[in-house]
């Protein structure tokens, strides 16, 4: 009788097996409790009034819900300017990630050329390289070149960063998804007279759809939450992404004391990964457990 | 299947191009540049004053930076047992048929979408919080006033603080890799071990552990590759200059490049930042290398 693990789950209810489990249901429902608490708290919080969370009393709502903070945060606090800068950023970013290395993946994984082997070993180290190895010359000369002075010249660089820092792992990534597709689609398809870039964009990329939603995912969380790059080559209030932005909030705390605000734009920040993620939860825990080798 | 060569100049040459040009490139030069003297980040070659080792000299003699990969030492260390001993546990958990698995596991996941700012604040302005904070409020409900009065965020506990808030939001992460590991383990090791009568207890210590540690391998440098980039926790628990408490030498790095406001200690040197980078990679080779000489790949087929 050799069950798949995965019908473990579905076995009839044996009071026995549950009690001996009850420890381990003790601890998942103590981490994911705490973690409500925290996520809870702070969306009251957020509806609350900066008194009653110095007074502890923000779950009475005495004062009502107070949706206003959302839109006083929104508006004036400038939070509506980075949601729509961090948008931006992940939503080209995402884009172009995808256009450049699927293609480079698909032939690093199909073909033999001269130098895919070197390429294939650099990219994989560099997927370990700190950032702070390669930002200090690019920030050298695109400061020199006066990049950074002009807003859109400035936009353009933050992408073109964030799509360059992950070529490695998204190209690495997208190559285990290649392989898993036949090779007898491209050969049927170049029988039947198709070119094979034709082929690649018409048969074997939409064959890699799931890969590529997974690599999109983590692209986009990634761009979204990016704090490090930004913080060096974002050079005006108005280019901020959410991460920059909800940092210098934090810092003018001391000065404005708009503590449910505050919360109010963690919130705000928070929702866009955490709709992405609830929708779209299976592709990530997949990507993660399915491209890993031990 | 027949090599096309113009497919394969076409779709290799933008990313290869892109790839040398803003990673290896710069990868390259920043080593270079960590044997020069360079005041400003924007100072062209000819002023970069060549002077060998010396940066790593002055390096190792900085106390703030000695304090800088304390700290690192401490949370790879340390956060490295915590996060990859509880993120063990919860996937050994999840993995014996426990019911609502798929719910657990996301919900733990779940700090791993967040951004950093967000989750840092919620600790921070919340559990910490020493008026209204969840950790107060739960020891004083509890009538631990010792506990209830420490205060989170200064002094010594603060690293402690900073540590824990942390690690909290890897375990996900490092769990689904574990779990995928376990995955693999047929499940008729454990039925036949359970036929010979050994408890859970047992098939962890004689089957689990034995066969993850390929996994154990690959968390071990993912850890190090993680601490490795300690950035915006330490920023957000010392926000307006270095504190040796939480000071991390990518902190100190950033300081370097574009200076500090109040520490007058750190005076900018390009050079000088380079060969902290340097230095971090250096930290992850030897880590890969270590690991890999202790954790060799045996015979084990599964």
């Amino acid at each position: 009788m050799w069950k798949k693990n995965k019908e473990q789950s579905v076995n009839p209810f044996n009071l026995k097996k549950e009690l001996a489990l009850a420890p381990g249901y003790l601890v998942l429902m103590t981490w994911v409790g705490f973690t409500a608490i925290i996520l809870i708290w702070v969306i009251a919080a957020s509806l609350s009034t900066t008194g009653d969370i110095f007074r502890g009393t923000i779950f009475e709502f005495s004062s009502g819900l107070h949706f206003e903070n959302y839109s006083r945060v929104w508006v004036a606090s400038n939070v509506s300017v980075y949601f729509m800068n961090s948008l931006l950023y992940a939503v080209v970013s995402c884009a172009l990630l995808i256009l450049v290395c699927a293609p480079y993946s698909y032939v690093l994984q199909r073909f033999k050329f001269p130098g895919s082997g070197a390429i294939k070993t650099m990219l994989a180290a560099t997927t370990g390289v700190p950032v702070i190895m390669v930002i200090i010359p690019l920030y050298m000369i695109i400061a020199r070149a006066g990049l950074l002075r002009d807003e859109i010249s400035n936009r353009i660089v933050l992408i073109a960063l964030f799509v360059a820092t992950k070529i490695p792992y998204t190209t690495i990534f997208l190559m285990a998804y290649f392989e898993n597709i036949s090779r007898s689609y491209e050969e049927a398809a170049a029988i039947d007279g198709c070119h094979p870039i034709k082929a690649f964009w018409k048969i074997v990329f939409p064959m890699a759809q799931g890969g590529l939603i997974t690599v999109t995912i983590f692209n986009f969380v990634n761009v979204w939450n990016e704090y490090f790059l930004s913080l060096l080559f974002v050079n005006s209030e108005k280019l901020r992404p959410v991460a920059l932005g909800l940092f210098s909030m934090i810092n003018g705390m001391q000065y404005s004391g708009d503590w449910c605000g505050l919360f109010a734009a963690v919130i705000i920040v928070f929702l866009p990964t955490f709709i992405l993620y609830i929708a779209l939860s299976k592709y990530i825990v997949g990507g993660l457990t399915g491209g890993v080798k031990g | 299947m027949k090599r096309n060569r113009s497919m394969v100049v076409a779709f290799a040459l933008p990313g290869t191009l892109l790839f040398l040009v803003t990673m290896v490139y710069p990868i390259v030069r920043t080593v270079f540049m960590s044997f020069f003297s360079i005041q400003e980040i924007t100072d062209s070659v000819d002023k970069w004053k060549f002077n060998g080792i010396e940066n790593y000299v002055s390096l190792m003699k900085n106390s703030l930076y000695q304090a800088s990969w304390i700290n690192l030492a401490k949370i790879f260390l340390i956060g490295g047992v915590i996060t990859l001993g509880i993120s063990l546990l919860l996937a050994v958990i999840l993995k014996n048929g426990v019911r609502g698995r798929g719910f657990f596991q996301a919900a733990i996941y779940l700090p791993n979408v967040i951004s950093a700012v967000a989750m840092a604040t919620m600790w921070i302005q919340y559990i910490f919080n020493p008026s209204y904070g969840f950790l107060t409020k739960f020891f004083s409900a509890l009538h631990l006033d010792s506990l209830a009065g420490i205060q989170w965020l200064g002094g010594d506990f603060k690293f402690w603080a900073l540590l824990i808030s942390y690690c909290f939001g890897m375990i996900g992460h490092f769990m689904l890799i574990w779990v995928s590991g376990i995955e693999r383990i047929g499940i008729d090791y454990y039925e036949a071990a359970a036929i010979d009568g050994a408890n859970k207890v047992k098939q962890f210590l004689y089957i689990t552990l034995p066969l993850l540690k390929g996994i154990f391998r690959t968390n071990i440098i993912m850890w190090s590759i993680s601490v490795s980039g300690f950035f915006i926790w330490s920023k957000l628990f010392s926000p307006i200059s270095a504190d040796t408490s939480t000071v991390v030498p990518m902190v100190y790095m950033y300081d370097k490049l574009f200076g500090a406001e109040n520490v007058d200690e750190i005076r900018r040197d390009a050079g000088i930042a380079a060969a902290v980078g340097v230095m971090l990679c250096l930290f992850i080779v030897f880590i890969f290398t270590v690991v890999n000489r202790l954790i060799k790949d045996d015979d084990l087929e599964f």
